[in-house]
């Protein structure tokens, strides 16, 4: 049934976006992805980073422009399951009474038959996605009873059954822990090598360059997009988040010459956790620490 | 002994038992779908929307049900389009909206007095429904289950997730409109038996006793329907004895069983809740 699909590809054409208050949360967002990449959109919160995704997904109609999927309209790109969706976490009930192999069951919705009965390719998929993710020892857990990683996994593992070429994950990677995160980042990158499209938003800069081949760069309209090597530039990041990334300078800081190249910079995207020489703990600022600099700089010269 | 199956040697209390027990099963089952959803408020909005519709249809010399779910169909339109269009919230153009349908029915119902009279459309009265309306209520039955039946899957989906419904490529206008339809077809069928006021309790307690005892849709349905079956039925068995209002006795029992679910309920119980905070205090 997919090889005979057209390859899958998005285009976005100067699509503005207003919501009935009359607030424009996009303008004039023009981008375009072709098979085999993993794009992350980039931009601080309230961005409109979701509201690209509501757009492309035609949940939001544009107020200008157009969205087509390989090269047909949204809605006859959704009939034929071409493109799967994981929400932001926040917009999921999860007090609902269904399980984890409920959900993942949904996935298949669409390719079941009137009074969606599985069938057992239908199951046979839906335990192979959750395998995927990790996912297949809690089949009969309900939702809510999972943690913030186990949940993202899930919503991956839904989509995932769906089978289509095309995912768009809003905020993978808010609340998930460490392993979850590389455990997605791998399974995205298998997708990618087969072909689909990916665009995943993300607010943590620090793991874009690892796995993100494009970048969209926005806030509230597209200022950057292209290779993630020319868009991640200090200037565009500067751009797309003003003041408010957190700095680690480190001429300002306690690091000095004696610490060389052992320093050690630990992070969760949040402020980073810088180790010197020996292991001890450096500081954003020498400003108040003097007594701590003096000590340091004593210890090196004995 | 012949004092227990005395109702039975009533005909006119085999139908009531009969009809209520009928009309609670399809109530329940739509009613865990109503909870979900998060439509309780619109559950009693329409059951007293529909009176309009029960005067017009007597006037035109309609089925009265045909009226009330055009009315109920009509109001739950109306809500949807003042909502959208207003900076409202949704509560208070529900509360707008029906008290205005049903001032016009009781203004209609006072103006051109009818068969079934105001006490009936608002308290209900089963113990008299007559022979064409018991035939209304198992065609409506009938229509709701058979739909139900074939699109609970759709309308669970909806309930959950519009979002992925729409991403599947799914009408999620029509699943609205759908269970907008269902909701006003079973109010209309409802109303006989415990009245417009009572209605909302029909298509809410099931659910929501049910949704206290499992953490499954598909049980949850199953629990809710038998509760909704076997209220009805002794509800309406109790009230020849109690010699009280069908309607009361029915979701007087509903609400009985409700509190004990509330209580008992073996996870998401009061007791339950305080066991496990016991049992972590020992713990830790
Ligand atoms: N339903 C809505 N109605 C009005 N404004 C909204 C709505 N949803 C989002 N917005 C506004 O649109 C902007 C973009 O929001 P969103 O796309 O959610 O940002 P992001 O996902 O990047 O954090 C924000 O300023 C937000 O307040
Ligand atoms: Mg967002």
């Amino acid at each position: 049934m997919h090889d005979t699909a057209p390859p899958p590809s998005i285009d976005v054409d100067d699509v503005t976006v207003a919501y009935n208050n009359g607030h424009i949360a996009l303008r004039d967002v023009s981008f375009k992805l072709d098979a085999g990449t993993i794009c992350a959109l980039v931009g601080i919160n309230g961005s409109g980073k979701s509201t690209l995704f509501k757009s492309i997904m035609g949940f939001l109609r544009p107020a200008k422009g157009g969205v087509r999927i390989a090269g047909l309209t949204v809605e006859a790109a959704r009939r034929r399951q071409l493109v799967a969706y994981v929400p932001q976490s926040e917009e999921v009930d999860w007090t609902f009474p269904v399980s984890v192999w409920d959900v993942a069951m949904m996935g298949r919705y669409g390719h079941m038959n009137f009074m969606r009965i599985p069938r057992a390719e239908d199951k046979r998929v839906a335990q192979e996605c959750l395998e995927r993710v990790g996912m297949s020892g809690f089949k009969e857990r309900q939702i809510g009873e999972l943690s913030g990683g186990q949940k993202k996994r899930v919503f991956l593992a839904r989509a995932l059954a769906q089978r289509g070429r095309i995912m768009l994950l809003d905020e993978p990677f808010t609340g998930v822990d460490v392993q979850t995160e590389s455990a997605i980042i791998d399974l995205l990158r298998d997708l990618r090598d087969a072909g689909h499209i990916i665009l995943v938003s993300t607010h943590n800069l620090g793991s874009v360059p690892e796995f993100c081949d494009q970048v969209v760069l926005v806030n509230r309209t597209v200022l950057a997009f292209g290779p993630t090597e020319q868009v991640f530039t200090e200037d565009n990041l500067a751009s797309a988040f003003g003041g408010v990334l957190r700095q680690f300078q480190f001429e300002q800081s306690t690091i000095q010459d004696h610490d060389g190249r052992t320093v050690k910079l630990l992070t969760d995207d949040e402020r980073p956790l810088v180790f010197g020489k020996d292991g001890h703990l450096e500081y954003t600022d020498r400003q108040g620490r003097e007594q701590l600099v003096k000590k340091r700089e004593k210890e090196a010269r004995a | 002994m012949t004092g227990l199956l005395a109702p039975f040697a009533y005909e006119y209390m085999v139908k009531a038992i009969v009809v209520s027990g009928l009309i609670g099963g399809v109530c329940a089952f739509l009613s865990c779908f109503i909870t979900l959803k998060g439509w309780s408020l619109m559950g009693d909005a329409l059951s007293h929307a529909v009176v309009p519709g029960v005067s017009l249809a007597w006037l035109l010399g309609l089925p009265f049900s045909v009226g009330a779910f055009v009315a109920g169909v009509l109001a739950a339109l109306g809500m949807g389009w003042v909502k959208n269009n207003s900076r409202l919230r949704e509560d208070a153009v529900i509360g707008v909206v029906f008290t205005s349908f049903f001032a016009l029915g009781l203004l209609l119902l006072s103006l051109y007095p009818s068969n079934l009279n105001l006490r009936t459309i608002i308290f209900g009265n089963v113990l008299a429904i007559s022979d064409p309306d018991i035939l209304q209520v198992f065609v409506i039955s009938a229509l709701s289950t058979i739909v139900l039946g074939m699109k609970w899957r759709d309308l669970l989906l909806y309930c959950f997730d519009e979002g992925h419904a729409r991403t599947l490529g799914m009408n999620t206008r029509f699943l609205h409109f759908l269970l907008l339809a269902l909701l006003s077809a079973t109010a209309v069928a409802a109303l006989q038996t415990v009245g417009a006021c009572l209605v909302v309790a029909m298509l809410v307690t099931p659910g929501a006793t049910a949704y206290l005892l499992t953490d499954r849709f598909g049980k949850m349905l199953i629990i809710a329907t038998i509760t909704g079956v076997v209220c009805g039925v002794s509800g309406a068995y109790a009230s020849y004895f109690l010699n009280g209002s069908t309607g009361g006795c029915i979701v007087v029992l509903q609400t009985l069983v409700f509190l004990v679910a509330l209580v008992f309920a073996p996870k998401h119980g009061l007791l339950a809740a305080r066991t496990q905070r016991r049992v972590a205090a020992i713990a830790s």
